[in-house]
């Protein structure tokens, strides 16, 4: 794959989020979307007026709202300016992540200001999922957003009792993570003496998939503000550097899972990563990353995946979990925010794995700061027919 | 050019997409919308920094960023098309039949249009600049189909004309006595016409089960105060579950069905209406209906529901009325051959008439009526009565109401001064001994008695009008 050096560095210069929950009635989309962008110009310290171009990201079929992009100019600021808008599924948040460094490193603009937003609660997801899936293999066979596929591999790779108790370990960190995010929607106080409760008694979605492993459907909206490197410096004290950032695609529906052994499937997950770590000669994940923002939307896929993003081999990952090295202030913390599974805007979510890795280089992510310090962060998206982003940030300009 | 290709065997998969969703309107798009369908008043939001005002309402004002969810305007209904379409084909999503017309409309004082339908013309009459006014669902949808469409506007708007000084009536002194005018004029000076105030904007069935709501029920205790001595009715109409209403078509019915049951009756309308409308919904609905009289309110002031024993405010409410308003209800009443009866709360609701009439579009003789009682407004005093008659232009007449306990001391005191009297439901529900009335007219019974004991008698529709210098039947 030929890829090329930036034309220009790039860096995160405003973070702006609303609060993620289940229902905001008392604000329409641009209202709610205003929040974000409001708060991200703050933590910048600009006005819209220094902003060149809006990239706009958001499922439209979710909420049945054609042409948001336009009927959110309300809330976006991006009144009379340069403004796209993206839409990629799970990835969005992600892909217009990309999209504004893209933007920035080739010098089309100077600023750019990445919005991601969802009201999963005026929408129906699955419907909209199972809808659009392809009318012939798949439309009256989809199971929306919910699969059980990861649960059957983790079982049949490692066991019931080892794979379902990983599981749970897994859940309850991230809830534990969620607990110190005042910003999260789902924070339950879970313990790990629960965990033989919870698989007892979590209802089962989908196999061995259960309502607790699930991620939570969320309103809730994300501005990111990127600049070019030299107004990056000016305006802003810490800017975060966007070091590289990769999307890989594979083919659809049926072949996704990889079951026979005969016609192995490989993951958009660890090609993503073997690419990206490569072509930045970046030899030991695990040891280079001080902190992962990691798209995970069931805690089945997220056990699992571990192994692709950090390229490991065997029970290398189950034992990341069961160890909790995988808990704030452990050996490679995975979303101190409380990742997705406790708050899923689906549109911002992946841009809240950026905007939550920048804060960590930052330092300003409150009381779910690592103690360690930070220099190197990685964040994910993921999208629902498997396609992967994953992209790298950086305290200094220096490699 | 044929699409040459084989299509033999291929399978085509129909279907059909059909989603749930909700919309959350948030706090602003539902006061729009519970507003339109409440009160039938269409709301919009201004931003103080570019001046602009906008519909549909919303949180922030997209130039600016202003933050303007707070910054209620209320629009009125009527606005102007800006642009059309016509949509000439039928498809179930569409909102009616095919052909009708989709209008931009530009609500006055909004700087945003916003799209409606526009019925009651055909296609080919729609004009860019036509005033067109809202006319609202009688079912609501709790969706921008509570406006149900537009439609040509019947109301003028009232015009602020620049008009010649009305000409100076000559001086008393120059008019040639014509023969048998004093005589004329004394046995008039006998004459007190009994006004019934049917309903008022507040009184409802639950305080006194005989105020009127429905249109029938107007004309039917109508009937009875007129039977009973009453030369003049005041109505506020109301709608069937009591509201006071604004709505021309209620209004026109009301006025309607009490013209049609007795003839002979002067109607006097409210230009107050009730609680909360606008300028424009006021006296919209006079011109539309032209009642001979109507109300015409004098003075910005406190008019709100307080307990009379404790002093406990229940319902605190300013009662708008500024000198343009003075000005512009008068003028258009005038110019729509409305005569105005004027309300005066206090002395300086009167000295705020006596500024503005020097403008000179008051037809002669002035229409006083001296209101008591109102929380906000005076109680009835004898001396400030006194004060009152005396301060109003020669020539003019008065009449006089009070609300609760002030009503009877009220009326008989102008009876005595050679005033008239207003009685009925809207000042108070009861008669003089405390009991329940058992209607308007049961008042009008007792103000008769209280003329016979002075000596007057009720004036009959006819020479009210004669006197209050309405036009003749
Ligand atoms: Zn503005």
């Amino acid at each position: 794959m030929a890829h090329r050096k930036k034309n220009k560095n790039v860096g995160i210069i405003g973070i702006g989020q609303t609060k993620y929950s289940s229902h905001r009635e008392d604000v329409n989309q641009p209202e709610m979307i205003h929040e974000a962008v409001k708060a991200a110009l703050e933590d910048a310290g600009i006005t819209m007026n220094d902003i060149d171009c809006v990239v706009h990201g958001n499922m439209e079929l979710f909420e049945m709202v054609h042409q948001p992009d336009l009927w959110h100019v309300i809330g976006t600021g991006a009144y009379g300016k340069n403004c796209i808008r993206i839409t990629t599924g799970g990835t969005v948040g992600a892909t217009i992540a990309c999209a504004a460094d893209n933007f920035v490193a080739s010098g089309m603009y100077d600023i750019v200001m990445a919005i991601g937003f969802q009201k999963l609660q005026e929408g129906h997801t699955t419907g909209g999922i199972t809808n659009m899936a392809d009318p012939l293999w798949f439309r009256n066979l989809q199971t929306g957003a919910l699969t059980g596929s990861k649960a059957y591999d983790v079982i049949r790779e490692f066991g019931e009792e080892r794979g379902k108790r990983a599981s749970l370990m897994y859940r309850i960190i991230m809830d534990k993570h969620a607990c110190l995010n005042s910003l999260a929607h789902r924070a339950f106080g879970l313990e790990f003496e629960q965990i033989d409760e919870l698989i007892r008694t979590s209802p089962k979605l989908v196999g061995d998939l259960k309502l607790i492993d699930m991620c939570s459907q969320s309103d809730g909206a994300c501005a990111v503000i990127f600049a070019e490197e030299k107004k990056a410096k000016k305006i802003s004290k810490k800017p975060v550097w966007i070091r590289d950032h990769i999307t890989i695609h594979r083919e659809e529906t049926f072949n996704i899972f990889g079951y026979d052994e005969k016609f192995p499937v490989q993951t958009t997950m660890r090609v993503a990563a073997e690419n990206l770590y490569k072509r930045n000669g970046i030899g030991k994940p695990l040891e280079y990353f001080d902190v992962f923002e990691m798209y995970d939307p069931a805690s089945w896929w997220a056990l699992d995946w571990l192994r692709d993003f950090f390229l490991l081999k065997g029970d290398e990952h189950l034992r990341l979990v069961e160890n909790k090295d995988i808990m704030i202030g452990g050996k490679m913390p995975i979303n101190p925010s409380g990742g997705v599974i406790a708050s899923n805007p689906i549109s911002a979510t992946a841009l809240i794995r950026v905007a939550e890795a920048a804060l960590q280089i930052r330092g300003d992510a409150g009381k779910h700061q690592i103690p360690s310090p930070v220099r190197h962060a990685l964040a994910s998206g993921f999208g629902g027919t498997m396609w992967t982003v994953l992209m790298m940030l950086e305290k200094e300009l220096n490699w | 050019m044929s699409l040459d290709y084989d299509r033999k065997d291929c399978f085509v998969v129909n279907g059909k997409l059909a989603l749930p969703y909700s919309y959350f309107a948030g706090r602003v798009g539902s006061k729009f919308i519970t507003t339109i369908r409440d009160q039938k008043k269409i709301m919009g939001v201004k931003c103080d920094k570019c001046n602009k005002v906008f519909i549909p309402p919303r949180q922030t004002c997209e130039r600016c960023l202003e933050d303007i969810r707070n910054n209620w305007v209320e629009l009125g209904n009527i606005g102007e098309v800006v642009n059309f379409t016509v949509v000439r084909y039928n498809d179930g999503h569409l909102p009616r039949k095919a052909p009708y017309i989709l209008a931009l409309i530009k609500l006055d004082g909004a700087d945003t249009p916003f799209a409606h339908i526009l019925d009651g013309l055909k296609p080919e009459q729609v004009e860019i600049g036509m005033k067109v006014e809202a006319v609202f669902a009688d079912e609501t949808t709790n969706t921008i189909l509570d406006i149900d469409h537009f439609a040509p506007s019947k109301t003028k708007k009232v015009q602020v004309s620049e008009r010649a000084p009305a000409e100076k009536a000559p001086a008393a002194a120059k008019i040639e006595p014509q023969p048998g005018l004093d005589e004329r004029r004394k046995a008039m000076s006998r004459k007190v016409i009994i006004t019934a105030a049917l309903a008022g904007a507040a009184t409802m069935k639950n305080q006194n089960p005989a105020v009127p709501y429905s249109p029938q029920e107007f004309a039917e205790e109508a009937y009875k105060c007129y039977k009973a001595g009453a030369a003049m009715v005041h109505v506020h109409a109301r709608e069937d579950g009591g509201m006071a209403t604004h709505d021309h078509a209620r209004i026109k019915a009301t006025y309607d069905a009490i013209r049609g049951k007795c003839p002979e009756l002067i109607v006097n309308m409210s230009s107050a209406v009730g609680m909360g409308k606008t300028a424009e919904q006021r006296i919209s609905q006079i011109i539309h209906v032209k009642p001979e009289m109507a109300s015409l309110n004098t003075n910005t002031m406190n008019f709100s529901l307080l307990d009379r024993k404790t002093g406990k405010i229940f319902i605190d409410f300013v009662f708008e009325n500024t000198f343009t308003m003075l000005q512009n209800f008068g003028k258009a009443m005038e110019e729509n051959g409305v005569k105005p009866e004027i309300e005066v709360y206090d002395m300086g609701g009167l000295d705020n008439t006596m500024l503005i009439m020097k403008q000179g579009f008051f037809s002669e003789p002035m229409n006083f009526n001296f209101v008591w009682g109102v929380a906000g407004g005076q109680a009835f005093r004898p001396d400030a009565f006194l004060c009152l008659k005396n301060a109003i232009p020669a020539g003019a007449n008065f009449t006089t109401c009070g609300v609760g306990n002030d009503q009877f001391p009220a009326v008989t005191m102008s009876c005595l001064v050679g005033g008239h009297m207003r009685v009925g439901l809207e000042d108070n529900i009861r008669i003089p001994n405390g009991e329940m009335a058992k209607g308007s007219y049961e008042q009008v019974e007792w103000a008769v008695r209280i003329a016979e004991c002075q000596g007057r008698e009720p004036a009959t529709p006819d020479e009210a009008r004669e006197i209050m210098g309405l036009k003749k039947r």
